[in-house]
């Protein structure tokens, strides 16, 4: 799977500055098939809608936190072949190995730029190419 | 020099979101007072500081990073049983978040915030190592230096976290790491985030930025910041007002639907124009003609309603920021006071919500200082110990009324006229014709106080004569109801909006003036033979009250040329009063147009009347105050050229 432009993201944060930047730094790589959904479980909602082929998540939110979408998403037949990126605060061992531990294909922390974002999405083109 | 040049966009957008989200904050840590068990609680305000963390990390205010981070920790800890809530830990964290927010205040002024107090900072670094905060003076390490956060952020990636990882995710999943999770670990090199531009070269390699990691965990290293600038000659700089504004999407998608109608309209109409032109008339035509204008009006009328709409926010965005000023103020004060908000959702024009800010925060201040008693007061006179401070918002018709009431002393009309003599407002002979309402409203009395403000509390260089100015600007009303023994109401009547004006147009011979509508009790017919002369004036008693009539020509110091026949009863704050006109023409909503430079004295603004005619709006307030001395207000006017 190579970097198709076309790919359809979902940026996922309970807070919106935060889904723009998001959505910017996908712009500046090229990315502009982007919608957004404010927690875990409007996320799960759309995804289950079909169509989306890459999630960028956040992990702390009301409702449906991260980590438990990124384990839905993995326990769901038709979702659990999405690539993931998981987004955190900080990089706390425990949770990277819990991030691992679920199935996350990435992880990145903030702040971050266009570049480590660019740098993380290839390493998972990558491999999802390869599998 | 904008140390954000770039990100101005996003600086608003994150400095709006994280002002909402500190409101809440605030109003959930009043809330764990009374529950501070409730996980619930302890959860949303960690994961607020953890939000405003993750954004000022983009903007590279590694300040706020600072300070969330620790007080976010702070809740870690908290919700998960290892420390448990003390007033003194409590202080403590009304102290970051106070820090937090004069951070958002040196974000908006566009520069990077001060390092946090050294004092707050160690306080927080105490409670985190299990020390209760003392009140020490500031650690060791000279406050403009970053503080080593790494040694007291315990549950955050230590200097020598950093290589194991690898390691340890191999025992976990028992496979070896691979490429693209081997990176997992690896954190940008935190350059300014959104302003870098794409690039080709890979950022930075994983040793150097373990490395520069391990120095900043939180950002920014110490060499990045810009040079510390005064910050007490920035906070001093006045605050630039908030120029942008939330809309719900749907509220702008009726706009555009209405604008598009109105566009068919238009087509409509045209059509009909060129057919009226070429010659037709027949009743069809005209039918049609009729239909459209009809259309047309209705279409215009919803528009601007939809429009006036975009403009309108819920209050609660401004109520939210008191509970927790009414808590620190009765804190200070030793007393135990609940401020209970109601009607948050009513909705009012943003530009009022502004201007409101500073006068409720008065009145707040007032109930709580001035209004409800210490707790031994209240247990003497068989009252619950905790008093009750409402503040409540709905929508009465046109008007959006505003109450603050308190369960306190109430106020004594007796005491107000004693205090108001005293001090020399008003006098003997003026103090006892004055009815209850008229006493209590003494207090709005410029140089009026019923007690030494001795505490900074009320201070503020505001009275509560500015408090009805602030309100009266807004084209409000504000009224006292007290009950000695309990309590006091305050009561803000305000219009939905200030662009549109209610007014009443009266005509002095051929000229029609505007009269703010809001003013008017009724109006009656002047018979001469009731008017009495007292004390060389002419009054007239209508309903047992005895009113002054004043000639709007008087007023504005034009020639008298006939018997006024028809009266406006009047009501400003003040005073009440009959004001003598020659005739009416009827009522109607202006829309405002301000003189900008040129605006003489007792006008508040013009407006268009349907036929074209330009139309004084009165300010009663100005007329009424230069009364007497008349002449410069009469010799604006007439210099004035309608059209």
């Amino acid at each position: 799977m190579a970097a198709d432009p076309k790919t359809r993201f979902l940026v996922v944060d309970d807070f919106s500055t935060m889904r723009r930047i998001v959505r910017n730094l996908l712009k500046e790589l090229g990315f502009t098939n982007v919608d957004e959904a404010e927690d875990g479980a409007i996320a799960l909602q759309k995804l289950q809608n079909g169509g989306f082929e890459f999630v960028v998540t956040d992990w702390n939110m009301p409702n449906m936190d991260g980590l438990t979408l990124l384990q839905t998403i993995r326990a769901t037949p038709t979702l659990k072949h999405l690539p993931v990126l998981m987004i955190t605060a900080e990089a706390k061992k425990e949770n990277i190995i819990a991030a691992a531990q679920a199935g996350a294909s990435g992880y990145i922390v903030k702040p971050f730029t266009a570049g480590t974002l660019s740098e993380k999405l290839n390493k998972i083109f990558e491999k999802f190419g390869q599998a | 020099m904008s140390d954000f040049s770039g990100m101005e966009d996003l600086l608003q957008d994150f400095l709006q979101e994280a002002h909402d989200l500190l409101s809440d904050v605030d109003n959930k840590l009043v809330d764990l007072e009374k529950t501070p068990d409730d996980k619930g609680l302890l959860n949303d305000i960690f994961r607020g500081f953890h939000t405003v963390k993750g954004g000022a990390g983009f903007l590279n205010a590694s300040e706020l990073v600072t300070l969330c981070h620790l007080t976010e920790n702070l809740f870690d800890r908290l919700r998960n049983g290892e420390l448990q809530l003390t007033a003194e830990l409590m202080d403590v964290i009304m102290d970051a978040t106070k820090g937090v927010r004069e951070m958002f205040g040196e974000l908006g002024q566009m520069v990077q915030p001060q390092p946090a107090e050294s004092r707050v900072i160690a306080a927080l670094q105490g409670a985190l190592n299990g020390e209760m905060p003392s009140g020490a003076p500031a650690p060791v390490e000279p406050p403009p230096v970053i503080v080593p956060l790494a040694s007291g952020a315990p549950t955050s990636a230590g200097a020598s976290g950093e290589p194991d990882w690898n390691q340890l995710h191999e025992v976990v999943t028992g496979q070896a790491v691979k490429a693209a999770e081997g990176e997992l670990i690896t954190r940008a090199e935190a350059a300014p985030a959104v302003a870098a531009k794409p690039s080709a070269t890979p950022v930075a390699r994983a040793d150097a930025e373990a490395d520069s990691q391990a120095a900043s965990p939180y950002g920014r290293r110490t060499s990045d910041r810009p040079n510390p600038q005064p910050a007490a000659a920035r906070r001093t700089e006045e605050r630039a007002r908030e120029n942008t504004i939330r809309v719900d999407t749907s509220r702008l998608d009726q706009v555009l639907n209405l604008s598009g109608e109105i566009g068919l309209t238009k087509n409509r109409l045209t059509s009909l124009r060129a057919d009226i032109l070429a010659g037709k008339s027949d009743s069809e035509t005209l039918h049609a003609l009729d239909q459209a204008v009809s259309q047309l009006d209705l279409l215009v009328s919803d528009l601007q309603n939809s429009v006036m709409k975009t403009r309108m926010q819920p209050i609660g965005r401004l109520f939210q920021k008191y509970p927790r000023i009414a808590r620190d103020l009765a804190r200070q004060l030793g007393k135990d006071v609940e401020l209970v908000l109601a009607g948050e959702e009513t909705e009012v024009d943003k530009t009022m919500i502004e201007d409101l800010a500073d006068p409720l925060i008065h009145l707040i201040r007032n109930a709580v200082d001035h209004g409800v008693e210490l707790p031994d007061e209240r247990a003497a006179a068989g009252k619950p110990a905790k008093s009750l401070v409402r503040l409540e918002a709905r929508q009465e018709g046109d008007h959006i009324v505003l109450i603050i009431a308190d369960d306190g002393k109430g106020m004594s009309a007796e005491r107000i006229r004693a205090k108001a003599v005293d001090k020399g407002l008003i006098s003997e002979e003026e103090a006892n014709t004055l009815d209850e309402r008229q006493s209590l409203n003494l207090i709005f009395l410029p140089g009026f106080s019923t007690k030494a403000q001795v505490s900074d509390v009320s201070g503020r260089g505001v009275g509560m004569d500015v408090v009805k100015t602030n309100i009266q600007k807004l084209n409000g009303s504000v009224e006292i109801r007290s009950e000695p023994g309990k309590g006091s109401v305050f009561l803000i009547s305000l219009p939905l909006t200030l662009a549109i004006l209610p007014v009443l147009l009266v005509l002095l011979g051929d000229q029609p003036f505007a009269l703010p509508l809001s003013l008017v009790r009724e109006i009656l017919p002047i018979d001469q033979q009731r008017i009495q002369e007292v004390g060389g004036k002419e009054t007239m008693v209508v309903r047992g009250e005895v009113l002054p009539i004043i000639s709007l020509a008087r007023m504005l110091g034009w020639p008298l040329v006939r018997t006024p026949e028809y009266g406006v009863f009047m009501q400003t704050a003040e005073r009440s009063f009959i004001l003598s006109v020659d005739s009416f023409a009827g009522r109607d909503d202006a829309v405002i147009k301000s003189l900008e430079d040129f605006r003489p004295k007792g006008v508040a603004g013009v407006t268009t009347l349907s036929n074209g005619q330009i139309v004084l709006i009165l300010d009663m307030k100005e007329l009424l105050t230069d009364l007497g001395q008349h002449g410069e207000v009469g010799t604006a006017i007439r210099n004035f050229e309608f059209g």
